[in-house]
């Protein structure tokens, strides 16, 4: 007994041996730049000379600026939107391509570009494809079933949408790989088991299919959830938050705080909430899932 | 199983959310020391190539070598991360609507103008753009530009039209560009005006100015004791906004013109998209290279319902406080104002001019590059040139304006009135936190 626990502190020591240079690196790159950030969150950071002690205010100010409070709500709209229709398509795709068929391994190599291509590009792409004006590509083939030419980017109403449909293009591939992998997990035998017992296919989906498949819901939505809080890149490339603020998301905001305004301060105050909401949504999420399951 | 694949999950999101928070650090003092001296400009492509040619020239002269660090949209970023680090360079070569923004970050060295060599050849208006509020010297001047209205001359003859002289001309001329097939393709795929109405960098508030200080509006008014009042909720400037977005609701501005950028904008109007756009003459050497010289004309914006102001602007060169060699810097900058680094800057690149209007008054635009359309941007300068107003911090003013300025361009029904009137707001607070606030 004793043996078998001192070995295991052996393997204990061991790991945490093979994890200190990961962790002295994260601690350097990630941790105290983290602290410091919230540290600057509680100053009026002054580049020349000394940092002025402001208290609450900066955050203070945060909280109380319409303009942020609409990005949080835009932040929101567009993470669970974006995680959601996502990992719907993402799902109907696995299903679609799962197996071990020659022409599957292809389609399933060509499907994932999305995924691996450079938001910017997929930026760039989709500023052309989403042309507002009848000889845009998109509107050309909305012309086709009678829809009348679209505005996208270009219009308040419908700029969070485009961006949306935008995101989900790309996160479609990355979330029907992880069902692809989640799907071959579940074993042969629960579906021949149902078959026998009468279960029709959609009885088999529902009742071994999904609840097979809840951790990598789990995965895949806490990543999505993640992911829709740090959209930057995809919002900074098309519409800068415009039109009339209508895709302004907390990133864009703490983005022209810091690095427009260069109201340091400002910016790690809303970072650092952004940082606490965040990590309150995954636990919460997390609990949730987990009593669930 | 649940706690299984939960924990690492949870750890994972735990530090996956960490990243959402920018890595933001402290403020140390930059130990630069002896040569070369680092100089950063906001430049791109060829214009690289002419500060290069620049920096050879001087250390020719001096004997000291010039490290270049170029950048284009990206510099403020570039720049806040060199500040946050405390790792600036020792000469920074930006616009001069930035001194007030780099003056509240502390980071500029105060310049003695009798200390720069050829001080009293640099022109007085430029020189006023180096002055901070206090009216002490916080930077040498470069370079400056006018706005000015660039017009498809092919486009403008083939329709028959005249050049326009009032603001009404250039809507219609818009429109004939929009509806009447000017480059001849059978296509309809032409726009008339050319509109960067991005919250981006400001740009909205930036391409909007020119407009309102035509119409007789203004951004803010100075009142006593160097403090100003607000004036964004006055009818000229809902005339000046109310003008620039007819184009975007009749249609007859580019296609996604709210939220271009101007490396958007100025291949709208060099390929051929619209042929109307308000600019400086950045691009000069860019639209004789893709258009032709020929293929395009460049006029004053025709006189507004008050007058024929233009946005005017520039460059500095500001020398950082942290900065080992002041000295060497100064003596930098003063090259870059001498007659023979304004004509480097001018001619060395056709295409990527970094020195447009010369702040050097024995160095004549239109002699030293041989072309005769300089004198008139020139003329246009001395006579209708305007700049932004001289407020402490105006970065953050063009940032809200933007903003709000593009809430009005995109929505063709909302009431400009009373979105100014929020605007204004915005302004009065803005210039409360500066604390100059008229009471």
């Amino acid at each position: 007994m004793t043996a078998a626990r001192r070995r295991a502190g052996r393997e204990t020591l061991v790991a945490w041996l093979f994890l200190i240079p990961a962790l002295l690196a994260f601690a350097y790159f990630k941790f105290l730049p983290m602290v410091e950030g919230i540290q600057l969150s509680f100053y009026k950071v002054n580049f020349g000379g000394q940092n002025t002690w402001v208290g609450w205010d900066n955050f203070r100010t945060v909280v109380n600026d319409p303009d942020f409070r609409a990005a949080l709500v835009h932040t929101l709209i567009n993470g669970v939107s974006v995680a959601v229709l996502s990992a719907v398509i993402a799902l109907l795709v696995a299903l679609a391509l799962q197996g071990s068929r020659r022409s599957v391994f292809f389609v399933r190599s060509a499907i994932f570009l999305p995924a691996i291509t450079s938001v910017a590009i997929v930026a760039e792409i989709f500023k052309l494809l989403y042309y507002p004006s009848a000889t845009g590509p998109l509107n050309i083939v909305l012309g086709w079933f009678g829809v009348p030419a679209q505005p996208f980017f270009s219009s308040p109403d419908t700029a969070l949408g485009s961006l949306v449909g935008m995101q989900v293009w790309k996160a479609v591939p990355y979330d029907a790989a992880i069902f692809i992998a989640g799907l071959a997990t579940i074993s042969k035998d629960l579906y021949e088991a149902a078959a026998i017992d009468g279960a029709s296919r959609w009885h088999r989906f529902l009742n071994v299919t999904v609840p097979g498949l809840a951790p990598t819901f789990t995965i895949i939505l806490t990543l999505a959830i993640i992911r829709g809080f740090r959209v930057f890149t995809e919002v900074y490339a098309t519409t800068g938050g415009g039109p009339a603020g209508s895709t302004d998301v907390v990133m864009t905001r703490i983005y022209k705080l810091g690095f427009e305004t260069f109201d340091y301060g400002l910016a790690s105050a809303a970072s650092t909430l952004m940082f606490i909401v965040t990590a309150v949504l995954t636990a919460i999420y997390l609990t949730w899932s987990r009593r669930k399951a | 199983m649940t706690s299984k694949v939960a924990r690492p999950a949870l750890s994972l999101a735990v530090l996956t959310a960490a990243l959402a928070l920018p890595a933001l650090t402290g403020v140390a003092h930059a130990q630069g020391t002896g040569t070369p001296l680092k100089v950063w400009t906001r430049s791109v492509g060829t214009q690289q190539d002419a500060y290069k040619a620049i920096g050879k020239a001087y250390q020719t002269k001096t004997g000291q070598a010039i490290e270049f660090t170029f950048a284009s949209t990206d510099f403020e970023q570039r720049f806040a991360r060199a500040i946050a680090s405390g790792d600036l360079p020792d000469v920074v070569v930006n616009d001069t609507a930035q001194l007030g923004n780099l003056l509240s970050l502390g980071v500029l060295s105060q310049v003695d103008r009798n200390k720069v060599v050829g001080n009293k050849d640099i022109v007085a208006a430029a020189w006023k753009s180096a002055q901070g509020v206090d009216g002490k010297y916080y930077g040498v001047p470069s370079s400056t530009q006018v706005f000015e209205l660039y017009i498809r001359k092919d486009w403008r003859t083939k329709l028959r039209l005249p050049l326009p002289r009032t603001w009404d001309d250039v809507s219609k001329m818009a429109l004939a560009f929009t509806t009447k097939d000017p480059d001849g393709n059978g296509k309809n795929d032409t726009y008339g005006m050319v509109i960067p109405g991005s919250t981006t960098r400001g740009y909205a508030s930036w391409f909007l100015s020119t407009f309102i200080w035509q119409a007789g509006g203004d951004f803010v008014q100075p009142a006593a004791n160097n403090t100003f009042r607000a004036t964004l909720d006055t009818p000229a400037v809902a005339t000046a906004v109310k003008y620039v977005r007819s184009f975007i609701c009749t249609k007859t501005a580019q296609p996604n013109a709210i939220n271009a950028v101007t490396s958007d904008t100025a291949p709208s109007f060099y390929t051929g998209q619209a042929g109307l756009y308000l600019t400086g003459p950045y691009q000069i050497g860019t639209f004789d290279k893709e258009l032709g010289k020929d293929k395009y004309e460049i006029v004053s914006f025709p006189k507004g319902p008050a007058n024929s102001d233009a946005l005017a602007e520039g460059e500095n060169s500001y020398i950082m406080k942290s900065s080992k060699q002041q000295q060497n810097a100064l003596a930098f900058a003063s090259f870059l104002a001498s007659p023979e680094g304004q004509k480097i800057g001018m001619t060395y690149a056709a295409d990527g001019i970094v020195v447009r209007l010369p702040i050097n008054g024995k160095v004549n635009a239109a002699t030293v590059r041989n072309d005769p359309r300089w004198a008139s941007i020139q003329a246009v300068y001395a006579k209708n040139g305007h700049t932004v107003p001289n407020v402490p911090n105006w970065t953050p003013i063009r940032l809200l304006t933007g903003e709000g300025f593009n809430r009005i361009l995109s929505r063709c029904d909302s009431n400009v009135e009373q979105e100014l009137g929020t605007i204004n707001t915005a302004l009065k607070a803005e210039l409360d936190k500066q604390k100059v606030l008229a009471k």
